[in-house]
């Protein structure tokens, strides 16, 4: 038990430190791909170090919400990451604590204080931003739960852990619904992580801001906060696909130590060749007008529910 | 029986599942670029199917019938509709359409739910491998029909017409897998003969009535314009 | 080898016509690939009404007694349709365009003649899409900006309709598993008994709304008008008369192998979709503004005549059926004949633009008035006895709901025709004439209302008997 302890501390730690990794190797992969040198792949450390180290100035309009909205975005991506399967197969301490569903709540608890903060501050951009979010966030929404009751269904538990075990031999894997939720679940990402066609995250122009708006009153800690929290729920969007949904190679069978730190490295490598394909999509697209983005997650909707019926009604 | 069986099968789903998908962006694109793109990935994707069935069932006619189609809709027929019909139809961007693009989508959505309620009346002949191609083989036939009805511009309905018909043949390999080479064979021809005579139908179209979108002409209605 | 050469007779005129060889060739190589396919499916005709057999290639060119009656009336129709072109095309000034049109009516000739004669179905379908795909330059041959948007509304209509009926046939090939017959119409029959319900139902279903595209039952029916009253007049003939009866013909050959299973009732869904087209066709009649849409909705109507006639079912009902398929041919073109001539009188295709035919133009004035009332159904004329005949049949198989309601839309189709065909016809003569000099109608258009009329005046009173023989012989072939 105190083993199973250990492990799930263990993949918190994972989340946690490897985040800002994930983002900067993703930011400079995608300058790369565009013939520039990019900044360096440590480059959201120290960016967190330096805003630590700031003064954080509030807003005299802004309640108990804005101050309390960093701290739950930091640890809504934590919460999750107890739940999902990050380095092991095999359910965890905490892992029947939520489900996935469970699970997307809490992410979108932390989106929701997110657009509170937002509003909060009566800075003109805020509410734009956060408006539009809650628009991309209610559209996605249908496709989230979709993807959840298919796989589920299929898999015969809404439990993370035991739903990872479905997709392991060959037929099942090609199996058209789960081609299908795949491609669901990554136009989902695009979605809520803010990325290319939805949003561009590193635009600084605050008028066609949809995810970066959350954190633009912020300063100091709190905008430590924010931002670590952001990188957080993109690896965790990331090791729900790939460890949930696609396949659960990587992960730790057996429950000594030695295995659990072989994972590291392997799951490194799953969510690497994720950031290419990332990288691909982002580079060849162009960002959305915003009016499309429903077009955009209609399609996720449609494709989810084909998946839905392909993988629920056969003969 | 074959003892690759399974994979085949899944393998043929996979192809099943790209072909719906493509029936779906048919509706989702915007543009002419986007149709005709759609149309070649539903088109591969009906070729690797019925490779699939020919080597799961040992039917080697089958493979023929795969390579002319190969030869045929995803190369010609694009080629074609690039040379006789104009350049700049090509070129435009916005496919105007009767219904918004989510309303089109969700209607696609219940058409595709039918397709699957109908199929079960007809038992494929492949057994187990083809099990999915008939449900959505319909289906890529009814979203077709559909995309001829909600489009009005000329290419996107002759793609609409032969995404019909990737769809009828679709399911037709599952449910007669050894019909007589002759008959399979002209399938693919009669497509070209239609791209052909439709692109340059198009083109005089064009020349006569001034604008490709089809759907607006009225002027043979019993009320309507002189 | 008789059935050889029908099929190549027009091949060959088509090749000669799209050679450049001046302006007379064309025209008269094709009348007389036609007169000759006249001939030699006239014997043929005799041949299997006597008894015989005409085979061609054993399970794919076969003649029964539907397939020789329906062969007869497209050469009989191609003849008079070319004799009619020779002079109505002739005002066709560029030689190349007149070319053209001439080698596509051979295609299209030869693809309708194949039709009756093919038993093996994909061929069947192969067949029909030449048909569609030959006459789309035949209707667009006007080329202005309403040919063309005829041609298009019925190049996508019809093709639509072809590709699902496509995955009709293929579930019929479904069918061959069971059994041990090859697949051919006759074949479909020997084995149906032992197919699955769903399979045949399925296959029908989809061929009738396929196809039905093709015929111009409605809701499918929006492409017809267009695409025939565009087309130049001999093309509407050929359309009308023959590539609608041609095609309603595969889906009539569905209903035995349906009703030879026992377990589909396919008859109560023919008589439904037949009266639909004919009721909605007879009401849209009243509000035609053209002629020829008013001919080409009569067609819709004639076809759902013919269906619903096919499904009463019983062999006095299927006698009807097919002697409403000869005699809405034979009128039908005529009809579009008139029509023509009238077009070259007048130069206008607006009924209310037109009044006192009859002083403008005798002649044009006297054929559009015969046609009308022979298609409306009119005593002592063709068409009359026929429709008589079914709705007599049908009173006898105790299907009243059914025959009143066909008798109720063919009376006001009746009306109006007759209606907007007295307007034209008597009334001061409007538009006028310039100068009072009556335009001068071609010697060949004459000619043609002359030898179109014979038949429609001849079979309301007469019926000659290896025609009867061979009309039995079709309706058996129809009630297995």
């Amino acid at each position: 038990m105190a083993r199973s302890i250990g492990f799930n501390l263990l993949q918190v730690l994972f989340v946690v430190a490897l985040a800002p990794l994930v983002s900067g190797v993703l930011a400079r992969l995608k300058e790369v791909v565009q013939s520039r040198r990019g900044p360096s792949i440590f480059q959201p450390y120290r960016d967190l170090r330096k805003f630590f180290s700031k003064d954080e100035i509030v807003s005299e309009q802004a309640s108990w919400i804005f101050r309390v909205t960093p701290y739950v975005v930091f640890v809504a991506p934590i919460f999750v990451t107890t739940l999902i399967p990050v380095l092991t197969s095999y359910p965890l301490f905490f892992a029947f604590m939520g489900d996935m569903l469970g699970g997307g709540f809490v992410l979108a608890l932390g989106g929701f204080f997110a657009t509170l903060a937002a509003v909060d501050t009566a800075n003109p951009y805020g509410p734009m931003g956060a408006s539009r979010t809650r628009m991309v966030g209610f559209l996605a929404e249908p496709v989230f739960m979709i993807v959840f009751f298919t796989v589920s269904f299929i898999a015969g538990s809404t439990i993370p852990y035991i739903v990872q075990e479905h997709w392991i031999t060959l037929s099942e894997f090609f199996a058209p619904s789960h081609v299908l939720l795949v491609i669901a679940f990554v136009m989902l990402i695009l979605a809520e992580a803010g990325r290319i066609p939805v949003d561009n995250p590193t635009g600084h122009f605050e008028l066609a801001m949809i995810d970066e708006s959350k954190s633009l009153e912020y300063s100091g800690t709190g905008m430590a906060l924010m931002k670590w929290g952001g990188y957080m729920k993109l690896l965790v969007l990331m090791c729900i696909l790939l460890n949930v949904l696609v396949s659960p190679w990587g992960l730790a069978q057996r429950q000594s130590v030695g295995d659990v730190l072989l994972a590291v490295p392997l799951v490194l490598f799953k969510i690497g060749l994720f950031v290419l394909v990332l990288v691909v999509i982002e580079s060849s697209l162009s960002k959305l007008r915003l009016f499309r983005v429903s077009e955009f997650l209609g399609a996720a909707f449609v494709t989810s529910v084909v998946a839905m019926i392909t993988g629920l009604l056969r003969f | 029986m074959n003892a690759l069986m399974p994979v085949l099968a899944s393998l043929n789903g996979l192809a099943a599942g790209v072909f719906l998908l493509s029936a779906f962006g048919l509706l989702a694109t915007r543009q002419m670029q986007g149709c005709v793109r759609f149309f070649r990935l539903q088109s591969l994707a009906l070729v690797a199917s019925i490779a699939l069935i020919a080597v799961g069932l040992r039917v080697p006619d089958l493979l023929a019938v795969a390579l002319l189609d190969l030869a045929i809709k995803p190369l010609l027929i694009p080629w074609l509709l690039r040379r006789y019909v104009r350049e700049e139809l090509f070129r435009r961007r916005e496919i105007d359409q009767v219904l918004n693009i989510p309303s089109s989508l969700l209607i696609a959505l219940a058409l595709t739910i039918i397709a699957y309620f109908v199929a079960v009346i007809l038992p494929p002949a492949a057994g187990l491998m083809g099990a999915i191609n008939v449900p959505i083989g319909l289906a890529g036939l009814l979203l077709g029909a559909f995309t001829l009805a909600v489009r009005r511009e000329a290419v996107p309905q002759l793609i609409g017409i032969f995404a019909i018909e990737n769809g009828s043949l679709f399911a037709g390999i599952a449910i007669a897998p050894r019909l007589p080479l002759v008959a399979e064979m002209v399938f693919p021809f009669d497509m070209l003969i239609i791209a052909l005579v439709i692109g340059i139908l198009t083109r005089i179209t064009q020349e006569r009535v001034g604008t490709t979108e089809v759907g607006a002409l009225r002027s043979l209605r019993e009320g309507g314009a002189e | 080898m008789t059935l050889f050469v029908i099929l190549a007779l027009p091949l060959v005129a088509a090749l000669v016509s799209w050679l450049p060889m001046g302006r007379r060739v064309a025209p008269s190589a094709t009348f007389l690939a036609a007169v000759g396919a006249v001939v030699l499916s006239g014997r043929a005709a005799l041949t299997v009404a006597a008894g015989g057999q005409v085979i061609g290639v054993a399970e794919w060119l076969e003649l029964d007694g539907l397939g020789a009656l329906v062969l007869l009336l497209v050469a009989i129709v191609a003849t008079t349709a070319a004799l009619f072109s020779v002079g109505y095309v002739a005002r066709e000034e560029d030689s190349r365009h007149l070319r053209r049109y001439y080698s596509n009516y051979n295609l299209f000739v030869f693809a309708t003649l194949a039709v009756p004669m093919l038993v093996e179905p994909a061929l069947v379908w192969t067949a029909v899409e030449l048909t569609t795909i030959f006459g789309i330059y035949l209707v667009a041959f006007d080329n202005t900006p309403e040919a063309v948007e005829a041609a298009w509304k019925y190049s996508i209509l019809t093709i639509m309709g072809g590709a699902m009926a496509l995955l009709g046939f293929i579930v019929l090939f479904r069918a061959t598993r069971f059994g041990d017959a090859p697949f051919t119409w006759a074949g479909l029959i020997k084995l149906a008994p032992r197919v699955p319900s769903g399979v045949l139902e399925a296959s029908f279903l989809l061929i009738l709304v396929g196809f039905g595209a093709k015929v111009g039952l409605v809701p499918l029916h929006t492409w017809l008008p267009d695409a025939h009253s565009q087309a130049p007049s001999p093309v509407c003939a050929l359309l009308s008369g023959v590539k609608t009866t041609v095609v309603l013909c595969v889906i009539l050959r569905m209903l035995p192998v349906l009703n030879a299973s026992g377990r589909v009732d396919v008859d109560r869904w023919a008589v439904v979709v037949g009266l639909i087209s004919v009721g909605i066709a007879a009401f849209l009649i009243l509000q035609v503004t053209d002629y020829k849409r008013l001919f080409a909705f009569s067609t819709v109507e004639h076809m759902g005549i013919i269906l619903t006639a096919a499904g009463l079912g019983g062999a006095a009902a299927h006698y009807g059926a097919v002697y409403q398929i000869v005699n809405h041919s034979l009128t039908k073109s005529f009809c579009f004949f008139a029509a023509g001539t009238t077009l070259l009188a007048v130069d206008t295709r607006q009924i209310a633009d037109i009044r006192g035919l009859i002083r403008t133009s005798p002649v044009a004035g006297t054929a559009l008035l015969f046609g009308g009332i022979a298609i409306a159904g009119a005593p002592p004329l063709a068409v009359f006895l026929s429709e008589f005949s079914i709705l007599r049949s049908g009173i006898a198989g105790q299907h009243y709901v059914a025959v009143g309601l066909l008798a109720a839309f063919i009376v006001v189709a009746f009306f109006g025709i007759l209606h907007h065909l007295n307007r034209m016809t008597f009334g001061r003569p409007e538009p006028a004439m310039d100068g009072g000099v009556p335009v001068k109608l071609p010697l060949s258009s004459i000619l043609t209302l002359i030898i179109a009329a014979a038949p429609i005046l001849i079979l309301g009173v007469y019926m000659p008997a290896p025609l009867h023989r061979l009309l039995k012989m079709a309706a058996e072939g129809l009630a297995k």
